[in-house]
């Protein structure tokens, strides 16, 4: 029996852009926050995220459906994600947007106050994390992430990365030390 | 094996690899139990595993964007894709155009210009005239020039006249 999914990606490839957009709505969630990890920016989250469905949406003909169309999707966002990281490292800018850390919290949490000390320890820190995940290369940065934000299975990130499981955990292992190291102070 | 002198922050040597696994629930088997029957008497790597928890997920910044948000993005994704889509039209029929007629136009235009050059010969007006226009057009100007030469003969007969009449005179 067929999944949603495949349900959606036949009529899709078929030319209908409602079942595209069926997919749009059941994926773009996870997507966002993938791309947000990544980009740790709402805008830029968002373009990631749009420019990983338009690919797919302009690639679904040759999608053979060897893996499921979130695995294939997945991937293409991973490698959006890694394109604008190598882009960023081009052309760097450290504007911090405050905002950002503003909205950032979650929208579950009762609102409580935060007193402005909080509030400039949480900004340094917001700080502090950008740039030491910045300074990661970036297969460290994609492995660290995977695992720490996306909660993938060394396995999984191993696929998508197309490296060895050892491998994974060397760039993990790495990853982490790194930032332990530029956090210390947080610790 | 990793030994347990190891300053309080500074885990074994040996683990230090599998305990960021051991976080994360990635490790194992044998190796998991190894480590967890280590870690509760090793004050380095106990105090390593703590530090990771602590610190690991501070580095995730949570954002849970409002619900105008995703109204906004998926109009402006509808709008990405009609644009890529209407593009994407465009570039096929380019493409089509480009791939498969241009040869086919190039050959028409070759065989056009062979036809020109080969049939259409006596269709064009040609600056070629007959021989018998070239022997008239030859034969214009010397008929222009008779007057001339029948002058220049009337001359001559003058010189000889007067060659005579000279001979005339002398003989008196």
């Amino acid at each position: 029996m067929k999944s949603a999914d495949e349900v959606l990606v036949a009529s899709a490839q078929q030319g209908d852009r409602r079942a595209f957009e069926e997919l749009v709505d059941r994926h773009k969630q996870k997507a966002y926050h993938i791309a947000f990890d990544f980009a740790r920016d709402r805008e830029e989250a968002k373009d990631l995220s749009q420019e990983a469905f338009l690919k797919a949406f302009m690639n679904l003909k040759n999608f053979d459906g060897r893996s499921g169309f979130y695995t294939w999707f997945y991937r293409i966002l991973v490698n959006v994600c890694l394109d604008y990281k190598r882009r960023q490292k081009r052309a760097p800018s450290d504007e911090f947007d405050e905002t950002v850390l503003n909205e950032a919290e979650p929208s579950h949490q009762p609102a409580k106050p935060v007193a402005p000390e909080q509030h400039v320890w949480a900004g340094q820190l917001s700080r502090k994390v950008d740039a030491a995940l910045a300074a990661l290369p970036p297969r460290q940065r994609t492995a660290f992430i995977l695992k720490n934000h996306q909660g993938l299975s060394i396995r999984e990130i191993a696929t998508l990365m197309e490296t060895a499981e050892g491998t994974v955990k060397v760039h993990l292992h790495r990853a982490v030390t790194s930032l332990r190291q530029s956090l210390a102070e947080f610790a | 094996m990793a030994e347990l002198n190891h300053p309080i922050s500074s885990p074994c040597r040996a683990f230090e690899e599998d305990l960021v696994l051991l976080h994360y629930g990635d490790l194992g088997g044998a190796e998991r139990d190894t480590l967890q029957a280590h870690v509760p008497s090793c004050p380095g790597c106990s105090t390593y595993l703590r530090e990771l928890a602590h610190l690991l997920p501070l580095t995730v910044k949570a954002d849970e964007p409002t619900e105008s948000f995703w109204l906004d993005y998926n109009r402006e994704l509808r709008s990405k894709i009609d644009h890529a889509a209407k593009g994407s039209w465009a570039a096929k029929i380019a493409d089509f155009l480009r791939v498969r007629w241009m040869p086919v136009f190039a050959t028409a235009v070759v065989v056009a210009l062979a036809l020109t050059f080969t049939l259409g010969k006596g269709l064009w007006p040609s600056n070629n005239n007959s021989t018998e226009d070239e022997a008239l057009l030859e034969a214009l100007p010397v008929a222009e020039n008779l007057e001339f030469f029948k002058s220049m003969d009337v001359l001559d007969n003058l010189d000889l006249l007067e060659y005579l009449s000279s001979q005339n005179n002398g003989n008196v």
